[in-house]
């Protein structure tokens, strides 16, 4: 059967992917056809009926945005009629619509202002009564219904993209209003994201409510520093009053195409306002030189990474990140195995999948771009999501197809378990084919507590799906086991048509662990913490003995999940000193800091270009043309499969380090408009069996931790495992994440 | 008809028509040679066209008809399109401030003098918490009473601005309309760059609406 067919656009030949729109046809070739409701990464909404479009042997108009062409069939985009219809219909949007534009936050990018001028309508000859429809606040969201003109995009990407399906429709012809879905008030995870695609200023970030306009503002375009995920973004910023500095006023993104957590969005003011001066950077450099090693945390850049890497070799010190070093040894099981430096997947490559299987990780709250990713996958692919974890989560409810809860810790059993499944047919080699015989499933399936019925089930829905994807969480790579289970992983990879997406915890963890060589964390004295703890700090957080600039005030690159090198840059001025000038003055002598950027690490895959050649921009129909993917690299697979070790158990009150919506680190907690909740949440089941209840001052003590928290009894929870924040402490990212912990009540 | 004419009349340029208005100026050869030089100047330097002009200073003096303006204490009328020190307007209606806070200004100065911020007041409408105007670095071109679209900020016919200190060259507070003018109705609309055209009244049309 032809994929393709070929039509006409004014007179233009063109041709068309099997089941795609007229509408995208034209965008494709720079045939321009207004919309007002339609964006690219949801199905259409079909509500604005402006992309009408006359089709040869049709009467009336056809929605080019929905409609496929037909072989052979006419289009016209421009005509006398098509335009006196655009033109009533934006007459009909402009009814009652308030004039406000001169102080309305939309004014400047708003679709309503440029269709109304576009479409020329000088004269109104509609008119409806006007009603009374009060502004409504829903937290960091506010919604004016009076502005709203119901194109549906908010609806649209809540429920496609982020899977929150908060807001709905309320319908009743112009009493039409978007409502929360469920309840009074608005309850998601605010990702803001119907702010972002709003057309009109109707939906409004209550932050930056009438704090400045579109063009007072400077736009900075960047990569957001909060998670791996590596999501576009752009600072805008603005004089603070009128004689500050500049600040950041709010975050916009490419809505078009890509999509923003709320921490990205709402969680952008975390820069540095400490200065440093010379008598602290004298100090540091003197603790550099009597320090025996360098603690650092992977929320730097690919630059300061390399500069850490020369200053090691300059100091002949250890470098400690214990995140990035039990990644990076994670990946090396997983090469040993695949021959291969890099995972092969991607967040682009979740999206089009058809089948996935997401393990260790609670992803909506450690890595929303994944969790955006496997929504739209199940959306709009219907894609089968099999999530594995010990606990259920509310948030994925709405996506996941199949849910794999196993015992705490067993997760090198349940990897076993799902390769022998997936690679049942697979020409495996002998020692691969002794390995699965020498399983026992009895006990893995009595330990693990998944029952075989599961993996056939999964095998039975996945099997007409064509592209699938496994997605491997930080569970895992921090496990006790990690080095089995990667190789397991590599070996589902390398057998199977499965792409492995492994889930970095930190932005740049990847990026740090493929340029730094580390050590293993000792409890050692000397230490000098850069952006991290030590005997002396350098940190872009406060109570540092030097103060540098963070992440939104620097330029350089990150490595994100998708194996993109993506470069960022200044939205904000530092003044002081960078890990840079400390360098300069051990003689590791260069200018800025990105002129390192064409010596990061060659044999990790980094290629060899300046950060001033760098492209960082979305092309119109969507291709990520930011940074540059590392290249791929080959390297010897000589490992082989060990033998399983014995399923741990966990008893009693577990806790498990997670960090609730909208926040990751210590610099989300730095900002003001996120909110900062750091209960110890738990299931009634779990305050029963910590003989605890609601709202009870608790001491948690884990793994030589201590810490006091309030516990909160949450609805949502089940089982005896309590999530444990972890953004206002810092934990020993080697940990595993599930700790067993004792908690008592303070009095 | 009378503005034809006088269109007519600049268009034609044609300085060798007979009925053109032009003239060849009266100018007597150059001399070439060095005596004709040394001639032209013992005549100009002996004419004595000196004592015209003390004659025409002496006379007037004698007369006592003084034409110059005595400033301070006299000072020339000034157009209502003049632009000197800037004016921020109030509503005849309510009294309350014009500006509502849309930052034009500020973006379409060219040099950079205009700071502003807003928020968001308790009645959830926009508030102009700051307004500065650097008049030290203002250049008078009127861009931003052109562009306001509340005609809150204007130019006013205050040119003088000399201070010890930069930063009492403008406070917003100077600029505002004060509240007795308001209430006396002496509130000067401003005439020109972005002010309304004449008869504008009659020119706009209603919403129609069909209740």
């Amino acid at each position: 059967m032809n994929k393709e067919v070929s039509f006409k656009i004014d007179g233009i030949s063109v041709v068309a992917q099997k089941g795609e729109s007229i509408l995208n046809v034209a965008r494709k070739n720079g045939i321009y056809i207004p919309t007002m409701c339609y964006i690219s990464k949801t199905s259409p909404c079909a509500s604005c009926r402006m992309c009408v479009v006359e089709a040869s042997g049709m009467d009336g108009f056809v929605l080019s945005c929905n409609t496929p062409p037909i072989e052979g069939v006419e289009i016209t985009t421009n005509s006398q009629a098509l335009n006196h219809e655009r033109t009533n219909i934006m007459k009909l949007y402009d009814v009652n619509h308030p004039l406000e534009c001169g102080v309305c936050d939309k004014s400047g990018e708003c679709d309503l202002q440029n269709k109304t001028l576009e479409f020329d309508v000088e004269r109104q000859n509609f008119s409806a009564r006007d009603q009374l429809r009060p502004l409504k606040k829903w937290g960091l969201i506010d919604y004016e219904p009076s502005l709203c003109i119901m194109c549906e995009k908010c609806v649209h990407v809540c429920n496609e993209v982020i899977g929150d399906d908060a807001i709905e429709v309320q319908f009743g012809g112009y009493k039409s209003t978007i409502i929360p879905k469920g309840s009074e008030l608005l309850d998601c995870t605010f990702c803001g994201e119907c702010i972002a695609v709003c057309p009109v200023g109707a939906l409004t970030s209550s932050g930056f409510k009438y704090r400045a306009n579109a063009w007072e503002l400077n736009r900075v375009p960047a990569t957001c520093a909060h998670c791996s995920a590596g999501c576009p973004l752009e600072y805008e910023t603005r004089h603070s009053s009128i004689n500050g500095a500049d600040e950041i006023y709010r975050i916009k993104n490419n809505f078009e195409f890509t999509s923003l957590c709320g921490a990205g969005r709402f969680g952008f003011d975390f820069e540095n306002r400490v200065s440093s001066n010379e008598s602290a950077f004298n100090s540091a450099i003197e603790a550099l030189k009597e320090a025996k090693a360098i603690r650092f945390s992977s929320i730097i850049t690919n630059e300061e990474a390399h500069i850490l890497e020369l200053l090691k070799d300059k100091l002949g010190i250890k470098l400690f990140n214990e995140d990035a070093r039990v990644f990076a040894e994670f990946m090396k099981s997983y090469s040993s195995i695949s021959g291969k430096l890099h995972h092969s997947g991607s967040l682009d490559a979740i999206k089009q999948s058809d089948a996935c299987i997401i393990i260790g990780s609670r992803i909506a709250t450690d890595n929303p771009g994944v969790r955006y990713a496997l929504t739209t996958a199940a959306k709009h692919n219907g894609a089968k999501i099999l999530y594995a974890h010990p606990m259920e989560d509310a948030l994925m409810q709405n996506v996941i197809t199949q849910m794999m809860k196993y015992e705490v810790g067993t997760e090198e059993g349940v990897m076993a378990l799902l390769a022998h499944a997936i690679l049942q047919d697979a020409d495996l080699d002998d020692s691969e084919r002794a390995f699965f015989k020498e399983l026992d499933f009895g006990y893995l399936c009595a330990e693990t507590n998944i029952g075989e019925e599961e993996f056939s089930l999964m095998m039975k829905s996945f099997a007409r799906a064509k592209k699938r994807t496994l997605i491997i969480g930080n569970d895992l790579i921090a496990h006790k086991r990690a080095n089995n289970i990667a190789k397991l992983a590599a070996l589902i990879e390398k057998y199977s048509d499965f792409s492995l997406v492994v889930v970095p915890r930190e932005v740049n963890t990847l990026g740090v662990s493929l340029i730094n060589s580390l050590d293993c964390d000792e409890n050692i004295s000397n230490v000098v913490g850069y952006n991290a703890k030590g005997s002396f700090v350098i940190s872009s957080l406060e109570g540092a003995n030097l103060a540098v600039p963070a992440l939104n005030q620097q330029e350089g690159t990150v490595v994100s999940i998708d194996n993109r090198v993506l470069p960022t840059n200044v939205s904000l001025e530092f003044e002081g000193y960078t890990l840079n000038d400390i360098a300069r003055s051990f003689g590791i002598d260069k200018a800025e800091t990105v002129e390192y950027t064409k010596e990061l690490n060659k044999n990790a895959g980094f290629k060899e270009i300046a950060f001033d050649d760098l492209e960082n921009f979305l092309s119109s129909m969507g291709e990520d043309n930011r940074g540059y993917l590392l290249d791929e690299i080959i390297c010897r697979a000589e490992g082989n499969l060990e033998e399983l070790d014995d399923l741990p158990e966990f008893n009693g009150t577990i806790i498990y380090q997670c960090d609730p919506v909208l926040q990751f680190n210590n610099y989300t907690l730095k900002t003001k408009q996120l909110p900062k909740e750091n209960f110890l949440r738990g299931s009634a089941q779990f305050s029963v069996a910590a003989r605890i209840s609601d709202g009870d001052m608790v001491e948690i003590n884990f793994g030589g931790t201590k810490i006091q928290r309030k516990f909160k009894l949450d609805e949502e929870l089940k089982g005896t495992i309590a999530l444990n924040p972890t953004f206002d402490i810092s934990v020993d990212a080697s940990r595993y994440r599930f700790e067993k912990s004792k908690i008592a009540r303070v009095m | 008809m009378h503005n034809e004419q006088i269109q007519e009349h600049f268009n034609n340029r044609n300085v060798t028509e007979a009925d053109s208005n032009y003239f060849m100026v009266d100018i007597a050869p150059y001399p070439t040679d060095g005596w004709g030089k040394f001639k032209r100047v013992v005549k100009r330097s002996f004419r004595g066209e000196l004592f015209v002009g003390l004659w025409v200073v002496l006379r007037e003096m004698i007369r006592f008809n003084i034409h110059t303006v005595k400033y301070p204490e006299e000072k020339m009328p000034i157009g209502p399109r003049y632009r000197a020190v800037h004016e921020m307007k109030r509503l005849w209606e309510s009294d309350t401030e014009r500006c509502i806070g849309c930052g034009l200004c500020e973006k379409i100065c060219i040099s950079n003098c205009i700071r502003i911020d807003t928020k968001l007041d308790e009645d959830s409408r926009k508030e102009v918490t700051e307004y500065s105007i650097n008049l030290g670095r203002c250049i008078f071109c009127g861009y931003c009473a052109e562009v306001c679209p509340e005609l809150a900020i204007t130019h006013g016919g205050e040119y003088e601005n000399a201070s010890d200190q930069r930063e009492q060259f403008l406070i917003f507070q100077d600029m505002l309309t004060p509240l007795e003018k308001m209430k006396a109705g002496t509130q000067k609309e401003f005439e020109g760059f972005g002010a309304i055209t004449p008869h504008e009244d009659e020119r706009v049309k209603k919403t129609p609406l069909a209740y």
